[in-house]
């Protein structure tokens, strides 16, 4: 019997502490997200989203998420948002998505490979969505960067595209220099 | 076991293919309409093959299973236009709840209808249709179907005789758990040498040989090909509407609206029929058989 009551008082600090760890938000609780006010000091920067090559690519696109692609396929006009301290490419995705209500999904650092956090679907629309080589890239100053957006320390000026690319990258320009089949 | 019903009754063959096309047509839909049929149909014939208190027992444990797997997939899936509330920053969606009840729907039964599949095609069932063919794997395959209710009888034996050694402790949840093992690896390892056992076994009958006949033989009767037919026409009509794609059914972001136009009922009602042609087979039975009775 010692040992049983052992077990359940195991059993229930684990359930206590799954639950202390996991936060709990309403809808309105998450989408409370605070972004500053643009000031004369404050350093900013430009972040686009956008889904154009799927406006050429239509027949590939499943057909129920027609209804989440704009028109002119821009999700988020190129805006000025307020870069903190520190700021990943990520860390202002993540704020101006849900400032904006944008859903966003990812995949943390922790469960791939490359440490860091990977972009799975913006606006329901999700790696995949549109043929087999579709997916979510980011862009700074026009560059592709050859890491993780986690890892993109962004600075003051600097112009962030997300754009959703249905041909592995070649569709929005960006340039490998090794080859693949 | 009731193998002596007149579901149990029809030809193998007939059986083995109502049993594939149904779980296949099961496996392979998402529509809720759909899943609904088959496992009203399995529950049903499930019902009516097994004893009450087994089909109560049974139900007590798939329904909270049910309940648990819809309630897990938003842990893993996050997408949907209608989010509840958020956990650790990652949304709980209704479409993630609903994706979650239709697959353990599905789940459930195929669950059912292989357990149905179990208690109908009886071993020498099965080494009838596959005996000549592929004799080996037929035996194999056979063997591996009745371990399962065998491991449970001799689960309850051997407990018994750890507990008649003195070694097999009730007190506690803990020790209950440790004396189990230890009953599991003996469950183990006398599987592997009764496995090993049967094989030779039925090596020394000449088992695989040419010109050997089967221990139970079976006979196309007016009754199968009835049921055969039946069965085709509805199967074809349920996998020519879900071919052309009427039964196309989503979840994410948004859910898919329900509809019943007229193509779409044919193809649910055709399958509702084929779900429950076992059910109506034995509910038939019962009747004539009550009423027989009372005329008597």
């Amino acid at each position: 019997m010692k040992k049983d009551i052992m077990a359940i008082f195991a059993v229930v600090i684990i359930v206590i502490v799954l639950i202390m760890g996991t936060d709990f938000q309403t809808v309105e609780e998450y989408y409370l997200t605070h972004t500053e006010d643009i000031t004369d000091d404050s350093k900013t920067v430009f972040m686009t989203i956008e889904c154009k090559t799927i406006l050429d690519n239509m027949e590939q696109l499943e057909p129920n998420l027609e209804e989440f692609v704009p028109e002119n396929g821009v999700i988020l006009k190129r805006t000025e948002y307020v870069l903190r301290e520190g700021d990943t490419a990520f860390d202002m995705l993540e704020r101006v998505t849900k400032s904006n209500k944008i859903s966003m999904e990812y995949s943390g650092s922790d469960s791939n490979q490359y440490g860091t956090a990977y972009i799975e679907g913006i606006n329901y629309l999700y790696e995949f969505s549109c043929g087999e080589l579709s997916g979510w890239m980011y862009s700074v100053n026009g560059e592709f960067p050859r890491y993780g957006c986690s890892a993109y320390k962004l600075k003051d000026g600097d112009e962030i595209v997300w754009s959703y690319t249905c041909d592995l990258g070649r569709d929005v320009g960006c340039e490998w220099e090794g080859t693949y089949e | 076991m009731n193998n002596n019903s007149a579901f149990a009754a029809i030809h193998p063959m007939v059986l083995l293919l109502y049993f594939i096309g149904e779980i296949v047509i099961t496996m392979f839909s998402s529509d809720p309409v759909v899943l609904l049929c088959s496992f009203v149909g399995s529950v049903l014939l499930f019902a009516m093959l097994s004893s009450l208190k087994q089909f109560l027992s049974d139900l007590a444990f798939y329904l909270p299973m049910l309940v648990l797997i819809a309630v897990i997939n938003p842990l893993f899936s996050h997408n949907g236009v209608t989010p509840l509330f958020f956990m650790n920053g990652n949304a709980v969606t209704l479409e993630a709840i609903l994706y979650g009840f239709d697959i353990s729907l599905m789940l459930i039964s195929v669950v059912y209808w292989c357990k149905c599949f179990s208690i109908v095609m009886t071993t020498d069932k099965f080494l009838y249709l596959f005996g000549r063919a592929v004799p080996k794997l037929s035996l194999v395959l056979s063997m591996a179907l009745r371990f399962i209710p065998l491991f449970r009888r001799k689960l309850k034996e051997f407990r018994a005789v750890q507990g008649a050694v003195g070694l097999y402790s009730q007190k506690g949840f803990v020790n209950k758990i440790a004396s189990e093992l230890k009953v599991f690896s003996a469950l183990i390892g006398w599987a592997l040498e009764n496995s090993a056992d049967t094989a030779n076994s039925m090596k020394a009958r000449g088992y695989g040989l040419k010109g050997r006949t089967h221990f139970s033989l079976f006979k196309f009767r007016v009754g199968d090909i009835i049921f055969l037919i039946f069965s085709a026409v509805f199967f074809v009509v349920t996998t020519a509407g879900i071919a052309v794609g009427l039964t196309d059914f989503y979840f994410y972001p948004r859910v898919a609206k329900l509809c019943f136009d007229s193509l779409k009922t044919a193809v649910y009602s055709a399958f509702f029929v084929l779900s429950v042609m076992p059910f109506v087979v034995q509910l038939r039975e019962v009747v004539v058989w009550k009423y027989s009775v009372s005329k008597i």
